[in-house]
Order: C-alpha cells, then structure tokens, then sequence
C-alpha cells in the first residue's frame, strides 16, 4: 500500500473586510458578496476555531439568527443547512440566500441586533504540514486516527472534501486508491456512515477511531 | 521561573506538543522581538513571559524587551488606554509630543535589535509609535491590541489610527473588539497557562488552609467572584443575588480581588460593596494583593458556582480560569464571557441580580448539572484556551506573515 502521509493544520482567522451586519437584510447583502473563504469559514471552519462547539447549530448564520436576531424560525432552517452536501460554495450560498430570501419575504419587520451583537464577517487562512507521521496499512488507521489532532482530523476528514477528489474524505480515497483486493470494503463503509457534520472534532476523532476499531475487533 | 513545554504534555498530550515542534522547524532561527511597556504586573507581561522562552525552545530567537519612561510618560498613555476603550480623556497635543519623544528615546536603545529582526511585536498602544522612527526597519511588524478598542473615545482614535495602519498587521482578541485598518487583521483570543500559580494543582492541605484562613464552611455552598472592584464587573449585583438565594439557600458568597488601592473608582466601588454586604458574615470581602495567584486558585478551587457577573467585559480570563477548575460559571451576557459560556452546557449567561439568583438556585437543585457542566467546561478550555493554543496561533500569523501567504490553503 502506498503510505498514508499524516499531515496537520493549523488556523489563522482573519477579519474579511466586510463590514458587520446589523440586521437580517445587511446579513443576506454581505453573504450576496462574500468571498467563498468566508462562507466556507462560518459554515465549515467553526470546528477548529476556538469556540464553543454551539450544541444547537454548527453554523456561524444559524447561532447568530438565534441568539442575536431571537428568530429561531430561521435559525432552524439555517442550522440545518450542510455544507457539504452542496457540490459547490456557490451552489451552497444561494441556498443560504433563499433561506434568508424566504425569510425575509414571511417577516414583516427586519429583525436587528443591538450594537455589540452585529454579525462579523471572518475568514480563515489554514496553513498545512507534514507530521512525518506515516500509516502503512489500513488496520493501523483506527489507532492511528485516535492519537491525531484536531488539525490533521478536520484536514483529512473535513477539509478533504474541498479538494480533489470532490467530496472524499483522505481516509477513504486512501483506502480506495488501495483497495487491497476489497479487503478496504468495510472501512470505507464504516467512512460512509458516519453523520460528521454535527460532530465535535474531538467526537469526530472519537467516533472515526471506535468505527474503525470496531472492525478490526470484528475480524 | 521558566518552565519548558514538555511540562504541558500531561495536560494536552504529545500530539499538541508535536504540532508545535513541527512549527518551531519552519521557523527556526527567525528574530522575533517583542515590546510592550512592563516587565511585571498585568496581562501582557503574563503573557510574554511564558511565550518569549516557549518559542525559544521551540528554536526561534525570540527576545521581549520592554520600554521606559518617566510617570507622566505613563499617566499619557493610560489615558490613551482609556481613551481607546472608550472613555472620555483629555490629552492635548504637549502629551503627545511626550508620547512620541519617549518613544524616540527608547528607539535610539533598541535600534540596533528592531532594526534586525524579521518580525516585531508590538503589544498595545504604549510603544506603537516606535514603527513610525524606525526607518531602516527589515522586518514586518505587527501591533498587538489586547484591548477593546470597538468603540474608542474618537479624537484619541483619531491621532492613534496614523501609527497603527502603518503596521503590516494587527491582531485583536476577538473580531469584536476590532477597528477597520487597512492591513490583515488578525483575531487571537488569549489564553491561561495551567501551570501558573493561579491555575496549577493545588494540594488538599494548600485549598484547606484558604478556607480556613478566611473562615469559609465546608457543608455549605460557596459562590465566589473573582474580579478587580470595579462596577464593570456588577460586584453589588452579585451580592442581591445572594440575597435572593439567601432566603432559601445557605449559600455563602466570596467577592476577592484587587484593584481598590490605587485607584479612586475601585474605592468608590469597594465601599459600595462593604455597605452592601452590612455585617451579613456569610458575605467575605476580601481586598488580594496582586500576587495572590495561590489564594485565588483556592477559592476557585472552593467554589461551588463560579460567577463573573459583569456588564462589560474584555474577554473575562477569570472565567476561563474558573472553567478550568471544573466549575460552571455564570457570567454576564457580554465581551468574551459569551465565547465560553453557554446555557445548560458551561454554566449560564445572565442579564440581572434576578437571572443570576434564578440559575444559582437552580444549580444548587441539580448537583449533576453541576458536576457535568464543570467538567465540560474544563475539556473546553483545555481544547480551546490554554498557552499551547495560543502560542500554536502566533507560530502559523508568524508564518504567514513572514512567507507573505495570501491563499487560503497553503502547505509549509
């Protein structure tokens, strides 16, 4: 098998330059126009950032609807809006702009928040490394996984599906790209079936290594 | 008393520790110099203390030098201080002129160094205008506001902006507390350090003899706030809730802090309190010097319920410590008490006397929901506020800055 190279990441948030949104319709204005990196920062980065893992949404415009807006209509629909589900940041803003389009067109008064709760709009810089840390054969993932960082863990499972290929993960193009006679079948399966978007990457970490511990418990 | 990273690896494992090493390579042999205006006291000069020998070991030539200057040299800038957190001050063109000729005198020593190295730090307004006479300056350079300057005093503003946007960029705390500069502006919240005086392990007999010295008892609940005396932090707020949860709870409440000494206002504030608190016993004032690390460690330690009700607040590091002792906290709804306190998850986030009274009480009914958001909120801080964190955060703008990388992904 072709080693997989571990590598890690690290986060520099910036602000974007946009300036904050005070109320619902500056919010749906400055998403119209904000970079891909910002959207892809409040929707996805949220994890690596040193904040509470909001238990409610994962989202920055769903948390900020809710509990500064106090419209917890649209937090709702907002905060069920999966990032990755979308084949593109573009296809993924227009869907948050119709939430908010739709919203809009429901309310008939523009929901504000007061000065000090505006929405700031930030961006994201991930600077990537080699640990020089290599996992040479799919049943050495499990363990391999569980003593990683929450930077290689959000590169390989989430970042990943950023990047060719398309909404693979690193673990599983891995495992694909190996495939071992199909002996990869069932950790690619096990990939498959996990709901990470809601997940902690702390969880995620958890939960990747249990799934794959677990076959090889199995066996 | 210096104490090397490998220290941190019981805390936050080897892989964090690993991380930073990774980092330290990339970097090695790169001069840092950072300057801010003390040695000792304050938050700042807490910080460079440990980071300047951690990116040492980690291979950078990092040094912290510091700036000097006569008592009114200081009266101005705490003024400008103030002025940037919003307070009305006066400073007229004769202090600036103080300002800028203290800022001379003090390059004519460091030139040598800024002038060399590859990245500067500049922490707070005091020594910014440095960048302005340094023009043979090689390196970036970056202001570090570790203040609040959201909505400053505007003129005092008006004649900081000029040196600041000078910088190749800055770093705020939190987006919230920043101003719009034409320069990358970075966000870095800071952070504690587990092993310091105020957060490391205590013994049992260190935390036995804080309850004894200050006659606390063990079979009741203890609420405790740690802050300077200053209305800010809402301390005769606290003491109605107590009052409120007195009625049907036996709770006792500790209010400590410093602060009230050398300044008007905190005494003001400290005499509120002692005449809000009457001769109620079970209610303990107490005025800590400023190197009480070990006491206010114990009464954290102590504490049932952690609170930190204020009505404006920076990014509220008291909270954070208390988290880290395994307590819920209930904190006012502001600054950067919201980023670590969340409702039924870390402890509560609360606007009056009444919501912290109504969330005490129903903590003092739910030992479990003590117990589980207590220990919540430590795992948040060890992912998210300890040292390794922060200083991890200021070796990837290091990198970024100095390589100039403008992509939003980039492989080093």
């Amino acid at each position: 098998m072709t080693p997989f190279e571990v590598m890690d990441c690290a986060l520099l948030t910036r602000m974007s330059g946009l300036p904050p949104a005070f109320n619902l319709r500056e919010l749906r204005e400055r998403i119209a126009v904000c970079g891909e990196n910002v959207l892809f920062h409040h929707f996805c980065e949220t994890t690596l950032r040193g904040t509470f893992d909001n238990p409610d949404y994962r989202n920055d415009f769903a948390v900020w609807s809710k509990l500064y807006l106090g419209d917890r209509v649209l937090a709702e629909r907002l905060g069920i809006l999966d990032p990755y589900a979308y084949p593109s940041l573009g296809e993924l803003r227009a869907a948050t702009l119709e939430v908010i389009d739709e919203r809009l067109g429901e309310l008939t008064m523009i929901p504000w928040a007061r000065a000090g709760d505006e929405f700031f709009f930030m961006e994201a810089t991930t600077v990537v490394f080699d640990t020089g840390i290599r996992i040479s054969h799919s049943r050495e993932l499990a363990a391999s996984i569980g003593a990683m960082t929450a930077g290689s863990v959000y590169f390989h499972f989430l970042e990943a599906r950023r990047r060719p290929p398309i909404g693979k993960d690193d673990f599983t193009a891995w495992l694909i790209e190996n495939h071992d006679g199909g002996k990869n079948g069932p950790y690619i399966e096990a990939l498959s079936r996990i709901d990470f978007y809601f997940h902690s990457l702390p969880d995620l970490r958890k939960e990747l290594a249990t799934r794959l511990s677990g076959l090889e418990a199995a066996k | 008393m210096t104490t090397p990273l490998a220290a941190y690896e019981g805390i936050v494992g080897a892989t964090v520790l690993r991380q930073l090493h990774n980092f330290g390579k990339k970097l090695s042999g790169v001069r840092v110099v950072h300057v801010n205006s003390t040695r000792e006291g304050g938050g700042v000069a807490e910080i460079l203390e440990w980071m300047t020998p951690l990116m040492v070991e980690l291979g950078v030539k990092a040094s912290w030098e510091v700036i000097h200057g006569n008592p009114r040299f200081f009266e101005i800038t705490k003024a400008i201080h103030n002025g940037l957190q919003g307070y009305n001050v006066g400073i007229s063109s004769k202090d600036w002129k103080i300002y800028e000729d203290t800022n001379e005198e003090n390059l004519a020593r460091l030139r040598p160094l800024l002038e060399e190295a590859d990245l500067v730090f500049i922490h707070d307004p005091q020594p910014a205008h440095l960048l302005r006479l340094c023009d043979r300056r090689k390196g970036k350079w970056i202001w570090r506001a570790h203040i609040d300057i959201s909505r400053p005093f505007r003129p005092v503003w008006k004649s900081l902006r000029p040196i600041v946007e000078r910088y190749d960029a800055s770093i705020f705390s939190m987006g919230e507390f920043a101003q719009p500069l034409p320069h990358p502006q970075f966000i870095v919240p800071p952070s504690i350090d587990p092993l310091s005086g105020k957060n490391r392990d205590l013994s049992p007999a260190e935390i036995e003899a804080v309850r004894s010295e200050f006659g606390l008892d063990p079979s009741r609940p203890l609420l405790v706030q740690i802050s300077r005396f200053d209305r800010f932090k809402d301390p005769v707020g606290v003491v109605e809730a107590y009052r409120m949860v007195r009625k049907v709870s036996p709770v006792q409440l500790v209010l400590a802090g410093g602060g009230a000494t050398d300044d008007p206002e905190g005494k003001a504030v400290l005499e509120d309190v002692m005449e809000a608190a009457g001769n109620d016993p079970d209610i303990h004032v107490l005025l800590l010097p400023p190197d009480s690390h070990t006491t206010v460690n114990a009464l954290q330690r102590l504490a049932t319920i952690i609170l930190q009700k204020s009505t404006r607040e920076g990014f509220g590091l008291t909270v954070t410590e208390g988290m880290w002792k395994g307590k819920p906290v209930i904190g006012g709804d502001v600054g950067g008490i919201r980023l670590q306190v969340v409702n039924h998850h870390t402890g509560f986030l609360v606007n009056t006397p009444e919501g912290a009274a109504h969330r005490i009480r129903y903590l003092l009914h739910h030992q479990d929901s003590i117990d589980r958001m207590g220990a919540t909120a430590r795992e948040f801080v060890r992912e998210n506020f300890l040292l390794t964190r922060h200083l991890r955060e200021y070796l990837t703008l290091m990198l970024v800055t100095l390589r100039d990388i403008k992509a939003n992904v980039v492989n080093v």
